[in-house]
Parts: C-alpha cells; sequence; structure tokens
C-alpha cells in the first residue's frame, strides 16, 4: 500500500488539478462563446466577481472543513439577514450599510454560538441551529415589518435571501477585491497559528497562543466572506460556496498550503464558471449554478484524485490482489508452521 | 382519515364548537402553529439527543427538490392541474427529504468527506438544482420568496375541507321530484327563426334544476329540507393533525427502542432492534412532518420547531420522558404567544407598537408604526424568547444558578482554607504569629476585608471564636476540620 501511494506526487497531483480547472474554465467560455453568450458589461463584472468570491470563500473554507466547523457558515450566512434590514430601517438602500449590519448580526450570533455551547450542555449542531433559526426569524420579522411600510423603497431587499447576481456593479467588484485581499492577507499574516488552531487547538492552547481570539478571528473573517457573497449567491446557498472548494481541494493534497490554493482556485473556478453559464440563458440564476459546478469539482475530486479518490483506490485494492493472487484471503499469506520434535517440552 | 379525526373530537365539543373554532384566523393560526411544535418537538428532541439537529435544516430545504420535481412532472409529464395540496407532491418531498439523508450517509461512507461537510455539500447542491429547476421551467409556480421562507400560517383558516356528518344523502332531482322547477321552452324557435306563438312551435318540459347534489348543495339551494351537518377544517390543521398523530403513536409505540437506539446504538444492536431501520424511519417521519409544516411555517423556519422547544426543555431537565413533554409543551407555548406577538402584543408585557413609536422618534422610521409581522417568525421569536429564559433561569443549568454555585464553591473553599490553617497552628509555639486576628489575611495573601467576612461568618456559624486577639476553633470546628478528612 505505501508502495502505491508513495508512486504519486501529492504536490504534482495538486498542480495538475488547478491546471485541469483551468482548462476547464476556458472549455466551458469556448463552449458559451460558441452557443451565443455574449459576454458584454454585466456578464464580465459578474464572473469578475464570482471568481475573486470563489478566491476567498475557497481560502477560508479549507480552515472551515478541516475544522469540522462546515456548518457554521450556513448557520452565519442566515443570521445575516436581521442586520440587513436594520440597516436598511436606519440608512436605506446604501450597500455599505447594508454589508455593515449583515457583518454585526452575524458576529453577534457567532458569540451567541459560543456563549451557549460554554454555559450549557448544549452541542455545537444545535447552537448552531438554534441560533440559525432564531436570527433568521428575528430578520424575517424585521423584513415582514419593512414590508409592511407604505414607501416602495424596500423592494428587492428580500433579494438577499436568494442572491440577485445581476444586481452586482464594479464597484462591488472593487469591494470584494479590497476586502479579499485584506482576508488573504491575515490569513497568510496569521497561517502558522491558524494551522496550528486548525490541527491541535489543544497544544496551541498549551503552548499560550491566544486561542480563543484566534478562533474568532477566523471566525469573522469567514463572516466577512459570507457578508461579500450574500448579494451574489444568497444566505441559503452560501454555505455550499464555503464547503465545496475546500472539500474538492483535501482530495488532491495532504499539505495544507497546497490545500488552500487548491481551493482557492476551485471556488473562483466554480464562481467564474456559473456566471458564465448564467449566461446562456436569462432564465439561469447565477448562485445556483455556481453551487452545482462547485459540486461537480467535487464529484470529479472524490472519483478520480490520485491516492484517496474512488476509482483509484478500487484500481490498487486490485493491483494488489493480483500482487498477492489469493483474493480470497484479502492478501494475508497463510504461514505454514513447521513443527519440531523437541517443541514444546 | 378526516371522518375518524372529525368523529374523534365530537365526542368533545359540538359541531357548531368545531366551526366556530375553526372559522377563527387566531385559533386555526395557533392550532396548526402548535401541531407542527408538537410533531416537531416529538422527533426534534431524538435528533437532537443524536446531535443531528442541522439534519432537519437540510431536510427542509431539500423538500423543495422533491416539490418542484413532483410539480414539473404532473404539469408536463402527466398534464395534470397543478395542484399545490396533492399527496403527490407530499410524497415527491418527502421522498426528496429521505434521498438528502441517504445522500449525505453515502458522501461520508467513502470516508473521504466528513460528516458536517457532507450535510454542507448535500443540501445547497439539491436546493441550488430546484432553485434552477423554478426559474427555468415553472417560473408560474407559487413558490416564491414567501413559501419559502415564511409561509402561510395567517390565511390558513381559508382554505378548508368540509367533513359532512348526518344528513349527508345526496340529492336527486328528477323532473318528477316536487321541488323541480319546470318550464316550458319553445324548442325549434331558434333553430327556425319563429315566434313562440306560431302554431308550428314545438315545446318540451325543461327541468332547470335536476341533477345531483350533495346534501350542502342541495341544502343552500332550498331543495332538501334536512340540515346536513357539516364541520369545516382548514386543510393545513388536517395535515398536520394526521401527521402528528402518526408522530405520537411513532414514539409511543417505539419509545422504548428510540430510546435505547438514541443512548446506546450498539446495545440496541446487539439486542436485535435495527437500530439503523428505526433511523431510517425517524428520517421519513422528519421527512413528512417537514412538508407538512413547509406550506405553512415555510421551509427555513421549520428546523426552529425540531430545535428549539427541545433545547429548551434539555436545559431543565435530564429524563427523556420529561424532555418530550417539556419540548411540545414549550412549542405549543410559543406557538400561542408568538400569534399575539404578530399581533403586536409581547407576553401582554409589551405593545409593540409603542416601541415602534419609541424608535420613531429615536431613530426615524418614516411615522410608520404599526407592529404587523410574519406569524410564523415571531412564533419562532417565542421559542427563542423561552429558550433564553431556560438558560438564565434554569433550576440546574441556567446561568443564575451556575453563578450561585459557583460563588457558594467560593465560599466553602475559603472557609475549609481558614479552618485548616487554624487546626494545623492551634496549640503549637507559632500560633501567635499564624492566628493573630490582625494579621491572619497576610498569611493567606488576601484582602483585610475578604478576611474579615469569612472570619465573620465562620464565627456566625460558631465554627471558630477569638480569644486574646488569636483565632481559635470551637469544639464544633474541630469536627469540622475532622469531617474534611
Amino acid at each position: 500500500m505505501a508502495i502505491l501511494r508513495g508512486r504519486f506526487n501529492s504536490e504534482r497531483a495538486a498542480w495538475g488539478a488547478g491546471l485541469g480547472a483551468v482548462l476547464a474554465f476556458i472549455l466551458i467560455l469556448t463552449v458559451a462563446g460558441a452557443s451565443g453568450v455574449t459576454f458584454d458589461h454585466t456578464l464580465r463584472t459578474v464572473t469578475m466577481g464570482g471568481a475573486l468570491l470563489g478566491l476567498v470563500t475557497g481560502v477560508l473554507g479549507s480552515f472551515a472543513v478541516l475544522r469540522r466547523q462546515s456548518l457554521l457558515g450556513d448557520a452565519l450566512s442566515h443570521a445575516a439577514l436581521p442586520g440587513v434590514v436594520i440597516a436598511f430601517i436606519v440608512q436605506g438602500r446604501a450597500l455599505s450599510a447594508l454589508l455593515i449590519g449583515a457583518a454585526i448580526a452575524s458576529l453577534t450570533a457567532m458569540a451567541f454560538i459560543s456563549a451557549l455551547t460554554r454555559t450549557t450542555k448544549i452541542k455545537q449542531d444545535a447552537a448552531q441551529g438554534i441560533t440559525l433559526a432564531a436570527w433568521f426569524a428575528f430578520g424575517l420579522i424585521l423584513l415582514s415589518y419593512v414590508q409592511g411600510r407604505p414607501d416602495a423603497g424596500q423592494a428587492g431587499l428580500d433579494k438577499f435571501i436568494f442572491g440577485q447576481a445581476a444586481a452586482l456593479v464594479q464597484s462591488d467588484v472593487l469591494l470584494i477585491v479590497g476586502v479579499g485581499a485584506l482576508v488573504c492577507l491575515i490569513v497568510a499574516l496569521f497561517w502558522k497559528e491558524f494551522k496550528l488552531l486548525t490541527f491541535d487547538p489543544e497544544f496551541a492552547a498549551a503552548n499560550g497562543f491566544p486561542v480563543r481570539f484566534l478562533d474568532s478571528l477566523l471566525s469573522s473573517l469567514i463572516v466577512a466572506a459570507i457578508v461579500l457573497g450574500l448579494q451574489l449567491a444568497g444566505v441559503i446557498l452560501m454555505v455550499g460556496l464555503l464547503i465545496a472548494p475546500a472539500v474538492a481541494a483535501r482530495q488532491w493534497t495532504q499539505s495544507l498550503g497546497v490545500m488552500v490554493l487548491l481551493s482557492g482556485a476551485f471556488g473562483a473556478f466554480a464562481g467564474s464558471t456559473g456566471a458564465v453559464l448564467s449566461g446562456v440563458d436569462v432564465n439561469m440564476p447565477t448562485g445556483p449554478l455556481m453551487i452545482v459546478a462547485a459540486c461537480a469539482v467535487v464529484l470529479v475530486s472524490v472519483l478520480f484524485a490520485p491516492g484517496r479518490g474512488i476509482v483509484w483506490t478500487v484500481m490498487s485494492r486490485r493491483r494488489e490482489r493480483q500482487a498477492v493472487g489469493r483474493p480470497s484471503l484479502g492478501g494475508v499469506q497463510p504461514v505454514m508452521v513447521k513443527r519440531s520434535a523437541d517443541d514444546g517440552q | 382519515m378526516d371522518q375518524v379525526l372529525v368523529s374523534l373530537a365530537l365526542n368533545f365539543f359540538s359541531a357548531d364548537q368545531i366551526n366556530a373554532f375553526m372559522s377563527d384566523p387566531r385559533s386555526v393560526a395557533t392550532l396548526v402553529g402548535a401541531l407542527v411544535a408538537i410533531s416537531g418537538a416529538l422527533l426534534g428532541t431524538f435528533l437532537f439527543l443524536r446531535q443531528m439537529s442541522l439534519t432537519t435544516d437540510a431536510i427542509s430545504h431539500t423538500i423543495l427538490l422533491g416539490i418542484v420535481v413532483m410539480f414539473l412532472v404532473m404539469t408536463a409529464g402527466f398534464g395534470l392541474e397543478p395542484d399545490m395540496s396533492s399527496p403527490l407532491l407530499i410524497l415527491g418531498a418527502a421522498a426528496a427529504g429521505l434521498l438528502t439523508v441517504m445522500l449525505t450517509e453515502t458522501i461520508q461512507r467513502t470516508g473521504l468527506v466528513k460528516a458536517d461537510a457532507a450535510l454542507g455539500l448535500a443540501f445547497p447542491l439539491l436546493f441550488a438544482i430546484s432553485i434552477i429547476l423554478v426559474s427555468r421551467y415553472a417560473d408560474n409556480v407559487h413558490l416564491d420568496v414567501d413559501s419559502v421562507t415564511v409561509g402561510e400560517i395567517g390565511i390558513a383558516w381559508a382554505n378548508t375541507r368540509s367533513v359532512c356528518l348526518e344528513g349527508c344523502e345526496s340529492v336527486i332531482i328528477t323532473p318528477d321530484s316536487p321541488q323541480a322547477e319546470v318550464a316550458r321552452v319553445c324548442a325549434n324557435c331558434v333553430a327556425e327563426n319563429i315566434s313562440p306563438r306560431s302554431p308550428s312551435a314545438v315545446f318540451v318540459e325543461n327541468c332547470s334544476n335536476c341533477g345531483t347534489y350533495t346534501a350542502a348543495q342541495a341544502y343552500a339551494n332550498g331543495l332538501s329540507e334536512t340540515t346536513p351537518t357539516l364541520v369545516f377544517l382548514p386543510k393545513a390543521a388536517l395535515t398536520m393533525g394526521i401527521i402528528t398523530l402518526i408522530n405520537l403513536l411513532f414514539v409511543g409505540l417505539l419509545y422504548k427502542e428510540l430510546k435505547l437506539a438514541t443512548f446506546d446504538a450498539a446495545l440496541a444492536r446487539a439486542l436485535g432492534l435495527r437500530p439503523g431501520l428505526l433511523h431510517y424511519a425517524l428520517m421519513a417521519l422528519v421527512s413528512v412532518t417537514a412538508v407538512g409544516a413547509f406550506d405553512a411555517v415555510g421551509a427555513i423556519l421549520v428546523v426552529a420547531f425540531f430545535i428549539v422547544p427541545p433545547a429548551t426543555a434539555y436545559l431543565l431537565t435530564q429524563r427523556l420522558s420529561r424532555m418530550l413533554l417539556l419540548g411540545a409543551l414549550f412549542g405549543a407555548l410559543g406557538a400561542y404567544t408568538g400569534y399575539d406577538l404578530a399581533r403586536g402584543n409581547l407576553l401582554g408585557l409589551v405593545d409593540m407598537n409603542r416601541v415602534l413609536g419609541w424608535l420613531d422618534g429615536v431613530v426615524g422610521l418614516g411615522g410608520y408604526t404599526t407592529w404587523n409581522v410574519s406569524i410564523s417568525a415571531s412564533m419562532v421569536m417565542m421559542m427563542f424568547v423561552f429558550l433564553l429564559l431556560a438558560w438564565v433561569f434554569a433550576p440546574r443549568q441556567g446561568l443564575i444558578a451556575g453563578m450561585i454555585r459557583r460563588r457558594s464553591q467560593a465560599v466553602r473553599f475559603t472557609d475549609q482554607i481558614v479552618l485548616r490553617h487554624v487546626a494545623n497552628h492551634q496549640g503549637h509555639a507559632d500560633e501567635s504569629i499564624e492566628l493573630a486576628v490582625n494579621t491572619l489575611h497576610e498569611h493567606f495573601r488576601w484582602s483585610a476585608s475578604r478576611l474579615g467576612w469569612t472570619l465573620r461568618r465562620l464565627r456566625a456559624l460558631n465554627l471558630v471564636h477569638i480569644e486574646d486577639g488569636l483565632v481559635r476553633l470551637t469544639e464544633r470546628g474541630t469536627n469540622a476540620v475532622m469531617s474534611l478528612d
């Protein structure tokens, strides 16, 4: 087994996967171009935004997946709703205000989850579910209040639930670039700490790293990525964009650095592919297409990644059987024991 | 099935009482909310204990896929009239829920993806596919944001089905019946363009109201003397009532098995109880319940009805049976008080319209201060309020109880340190240094006031007394120190 595992180079496989994603994207671009998609200004903006958003969520999703906090993203993205609506009530339609409101709401939800799990016996999953439901319900209450108002200015506020990529403008893309660069910078600065936190939080705590601060910092970065994605993918689907690229990248490598880079590449692929595909037909929603593209990458990775993938495992098991030649014993060679006359005397 | 439910209900109430109750929006919304909450709490308790709470979230999202696919098959495949309450839709939705569970477990079983990530992959994918299908093929379907997120519990009372109890025979009116309205009409006047008075006109007897009538129609048209006794049941209440009954039966009959499979799956398997089968039965019921609740409270809020009341109950008790009861109770209570909150009345304490009025003065709401908000979201909010109350005030696990416990532990620990110190030095040569009242606090590196409080307490408890400026144990104190060892 060890020999078979050793036959591939993990880093080379990851490079191959990244290259494959780029080639697949070029192929999709060509096919879309051939089937009559016009790359007008809107579509270019959305594609750009989708790619950058996917990059950021891919990078952060790696940590969430490895720390088994995949569904934290789900809870935090639903929890953003009341913040969006309150910001709207107080400040009107300004996008920056809505995003700040979303971030504050998600951060309070994060604090509540952590308080609930620390002071009671309620487990992480239930705490996330409770918070998700309570914050979202509060958001819906506020939303129904706003929708009852006679002014029509609130139209489109519910787009945050499902996302509306077509509304993306160039300044939004610039915002994604800015926040995304900041997020990547922080990840690079705290690389060692985040790595330790991910793989051995007890060891980190014992060595005097401020584990709770790092935990909050990492979760806050996830909140930032979610808030950026609300407009594109909506609160319900954000979690898929966070998790899928990371799960796919995990299959190709054993190294955190390679995984984070690859996950970012897969995320960018899913984001831009979803946007390009949505250009095929007016009725195709961008957010869901991004999720489908990301899940397609997961499927390919789970099947074909060397070393871990299902196809690889099946093939190497078969090769092993052939090498041993006795499939019925599962590779265990019976050993004949010879007893000599003076044994046991 | 509805006949059974109605005859059951008629043992306690008269038909008029039921009709009066069921035509009131408030009571119907409360009833439907409470039924969703009770069936949610019954199943949610087990999900909570198995740490599978978020599976509900996944299922409630993906039933949308089942509904959309069945809808498309019905309309495009068979050309049927689209009907959102068709049992086929419910079956398809429940199947999609089960599919989610199975997909998640298949992903998990490859060993390549952890449980939480598997869930986080499966339901966004299925949800995304259903959104794509809706926007691509079924734009006219009534599956807008509201039906996914909020539900329509407020108008559940308006969508009813009648159940007939007495005088239900359908009435057939023939031309010979006394009620028949027979008129002579000219058969060939129009065709031959002649006047009815002309001699060639042919007349026939035509019965204008002949035909078959149901009892209700016949009574409404004055064709029948007997008043049929009808009970009008809101469809949502009927569906949720049946689902609640099934859940009650499931938990009631399989209580022991569920308990064992939840707390010790290995033992359950060893005893031949098939925990795997039980697991899928539970998941199937969760799917069916989520589908039933979908119309009333929306896909996303369903999760609250499953998780929040059991979590509240969990803070208050350690016993499974009590947890089930309390969960159902808090769920129903949340539904009841939630309706009031939607209309602006928070537990009879706060008038939300006034809060809005006050907020209008502070941040400016544009003068719109009418609080009339989503009913299902308000119900969830009240359940959450009860959870918060339980979190703070629970007798054992609550924040206040925890604070008191830590405080009393600290006090007991302080007392023991002082008593032990006195016992160690009493009667020894250094006692004038170690036990002097004025300097005792320095030996513990405490503040003088902390020691003062402790000494006052110990003296009040008659554990120490002060002699010549030295602290000494009383007889009671000596016994107390002995009992520490």
